[in-house]
């Protein structure tokens, strides 16, 4: 069973605002290594949307910050895993049964090959 | 240089009758400058400081002036969205560089001083210190230039932002509460007009019936109001016109009050330039005229206002304001009230009457059309909500309002007369302009 | 809950010493039989700086309520989401305290009951006044 990301936008992501660590190509190598992948913020839908379209990226999943069970909901995987900037993140993600991460180098172990 | 910190020119008592400069002073420029979403730490051009002198060169080449024409500054002594804040308005500390930049001074905090030293102002001649906020700052310049204390006034409104989460350290980041906060924060109150007003706008609902999320058509449109506002932040950085669906799926701040009721935090400055009503006929823009200016600082008897205090207060403001214009409701033809949350603005239109609009109507009101195109074009400046926490959009969509320079907010009812603030119900202060004097 | 600790000075000491004692006390104005609270130097209605404190009886009702899920107080984040409630005082209304409501789960607030004063430990030493739904 395959392993899910959710990645905040702003201060997380590099086209966020502000600019956080992971580039859009680690965004593609996790999505390479088979993660499912998909974006979690409080930016609109339509905007997140908007955002991967332009990166040319496709994901599995657009929500809002709050929503993360719709997440867990749709998407069977054996570990969910949430990488956001604030402490609004960690509380949502951890209501959600996801494993949190800040976006700092304790996310790096997630992009190595098992 | 005058001290001028003594000067009495607050209105902010009942009685006083029609302002007795009531027309005789003019607003003859403004300026925006960039408005960003912080201050990145490293660029000189960007700083609040630097911005702060765009606003004033550009509110001054706007009205045709020189610096050396400007025998007055009005400064807020801002440092990260005003005094406002406390401490936990100061949690970035940073390195300093090169001179004039050694300081906080220039980089997060402006004052006039600091102004008029970095852009040679010679001639100035009032600057006070210790100013309260944009709210109160365009008054005490509106009395300045009436009383003949100063003639050419430039009135600069800096409002910071920096890295890191806003207003998350200083004394929000302290385990004890000390002073007026004693009541407040042990039980999770750090202060502010997100909770002064929400407490009374839930009452409101109760009372007059109503949902909190009612607010949606008003927030939406105030969003839009912004798209069409080319200076401010959303038109800027690709920010979207938000749906009822992303109003009401949004999440909540401090439920009901959601994420899309609240103002972005920005680090940018604005500047006007007062003058008297004979000067600027001779400047290079269509006067505005300053037809009242009215303040008001009403004491909270208790723990947290209620609605009853809410609706007294604001009504008294109303009363005041249109006593001192020597108007009435049915003669304000643009009325920008702060959204700085959305849940105060239904406050003021109630207490001010706009277009008839009572007690317990406000909701009713925003399920209509409050469009610029329409009937009732309810803050057509787009106000926070649709510009960033700039703090002016209220005053520059009146003063383009007036000139007929809107744009594409230039609303298609008559637009003689505008009502601008940035107040909360408590204090703050409202001023009335004229498209003719008289 | 890890709720930030109050600092009493010298106006509020009599105040936080009869809470410590588990009493709840309010300036009182003899002049204008008014209760006063948060305390202030002097009666915000007449002036009168002769002020007493004057036990109250600790019942009130919830006028409204809402629920932090993003507060600002570092202290308070690992509670969130909680509720804050307005409490008016049976006494009089015009009065009103701040309540996390213990006891009360967030969200289920039930707007207009009846509410009793309850005390709560925030430090060694130091409680402060809390409301509870009355059963």
């Amino acid at each position: 069973m395959a392993k899910l990301i959710s990645f905040d936008i702003d201060g997380t992501l590099e086209t966020g605002d502000p600019p956080g660590r992971i580039t859009m190509d680690l965004v593609r190598q996790a999505r390479d290594l088979g993660y499912i992948i998909g974006s979690c913020s409080d930016r609109t839908v339509g905007m997140q949307k908007r955002m991967w379209e332009t990166h040319g990226i496709t994901v599995a999943f657009t929500v809002l910050k709050h929503c993360l069970d719709q997440v867990r909901a749709a998407h069977d995987a054996e570990h969910y895993v949430h990488i956001g900037d604030t402490n609004i993140d960690k509380y949502y993600a951890e209501l959600h049964g996801f494993t949190y991460f800040f976006p700092d180098e304790s996310i790096d172990h997630l992009w190595q090959a098992e | 240089m005058a001290a001028a910190n003594e000067y009495k020119w607050r209105r902010e008592k009942d009685g006083l009758g029609v302002w007795e400069h009531r027309g005789k002073v003019a607003v003859a420029g403004f300026g925006h400058s960039p408005v960003d979403r912080r201050w990145d730490g490293v660029s000189m051009d960007k700083t609040l400081g630097a911005y702060a002198m765009l606003a004033c060169q550009k509110a001054m080449d706007e009205a045709g002036i020189t610096a050396d024409q400007v025998d007055g500054i009005v400064c807020c002594d801002s440092h990260i969205a005003g005094p406002s804040g406390g401490s936990a308005s100061k949690w970035a500390p940073r390195p300093y560089f090169a001179p004039p930049y050694d300081s906080e001074l220039g980089l997060t905090l402006v004052n006039a001083e600091w102004l008029i030293k970095q852009m040679g102002f010679k001639n100035v001649k009032f600057a006070p210190t210790k100013l309260p906020t944009i709210g109160e700052m365009v008054g005490m310049a509106s009395q300045a230039v009436g009383d003949g204390v100063c003639s050419n006034c430039l009135v600069i409104y800096p409002c910071g932002n920096l890295e890191g989460r806003y207003r998350r350290g200083g004394e929000n980041a302290e385990d004890h509460a000390r002073g007026a906060r004693q009541w407040t924060v042990p039980w999770g109150n750090h202060g502010g007009n997100d909770f002064i007003n929400i407490f009374p706008h839930n009452q409101y609902c109760l009372k007059y019936g109503g949902k909190h999320d009612d607010l949606a058509p008003y927030v939406i449109n105030q969003h839009r109001n912004g798209m069409l506002t080319p200076w401010g932040f959303n038109a800027n950085h690709g920010i979207e016109p938000i749906t009822v669906e992303d109003y009401v799926t949004s999440r909540y701040i401090l439920n009901p009050l959601r994420l899309w009721d609240c103002d972005r935090p920005v680090n940018t400055a604005t500047a006007y330039l007062f003058t008297t009503a004979a000067r600027a006929k001779d400047m290079k823009q269509k006067p505005v005229y300053v037809l009242n200016h009215s303040q008001h600082n009403f004491k909270q008897r208790t723990t947290q206002p209620d609605l009853d205090e809410i609706e007294l207060w604001t009504d008294i403001a109303a009363k005041r304001m249109y006593e001192g214009a020597g108007l009435g409701p049915k003669d304000v033809d643009i009325f920008n009230p702060y959204d700085g949350y959305a849940t105060m603005s239904q406050f003021f239109l109630e207490g001010f009457q706009w277009h008839g609009v009572k007690r317990g109507d406000a909701l009713k009101f925003y399920a209509g059309d409050i469009r610029v195109e329409g009937p009732h074009p309810f803050n057509s400046s787009g106000g926070n909500l649709g510009t960033g926490r700039v703090r002016c959009a209220m005053y520059t969509d009146a003063i383009e309002q007036l000139r007929g320079t809107a744009g594409k907010r230039q609303v298609t009812v008559r637009a003689e007369t505008a009502l601008a603030a940035f107040t909360t119900p408590s204090s703050g202060g409202w001023i009335m302009f004229g498209k003719h004097p008289g | 809950m890890p709720k930030l600790i109050p600092v009493a000075d010298e106006l509020s000491k009599p105040f936080w010493d009869a809470v410590n004692a588990k009493r709840l006390v309010l300036q009182h104005c003899a002049a204008c039989n008014k209760l006063q609270y948060p305390p202030q130097k002097s009666c915000q209605v007449c002036g009168n700086a002769g002020l007493t404190w004057k036990e109250v009886s600790g019942k009130g009702h919830i006028a409204t309520y809402i629920v932090i899920e993003d507060g600002r107080l570092n202290r308070r984040m690992p509670d969130q989401p909680y509720n804050l409630a307005m409490v008016t005082l049976d006494e009089d209304p015009t009065i009103n305290f701040y309540s996390n409501l213990p006891g009360t789960p967030p969200y289920k607030v039930p707007v207009g009951a009846a509410v009793e004063v309850t005390f709560e430990d925030v430090a060694p030493g130091q409680l402060i006044h809390e409301w509870r739904v009355a059963s």
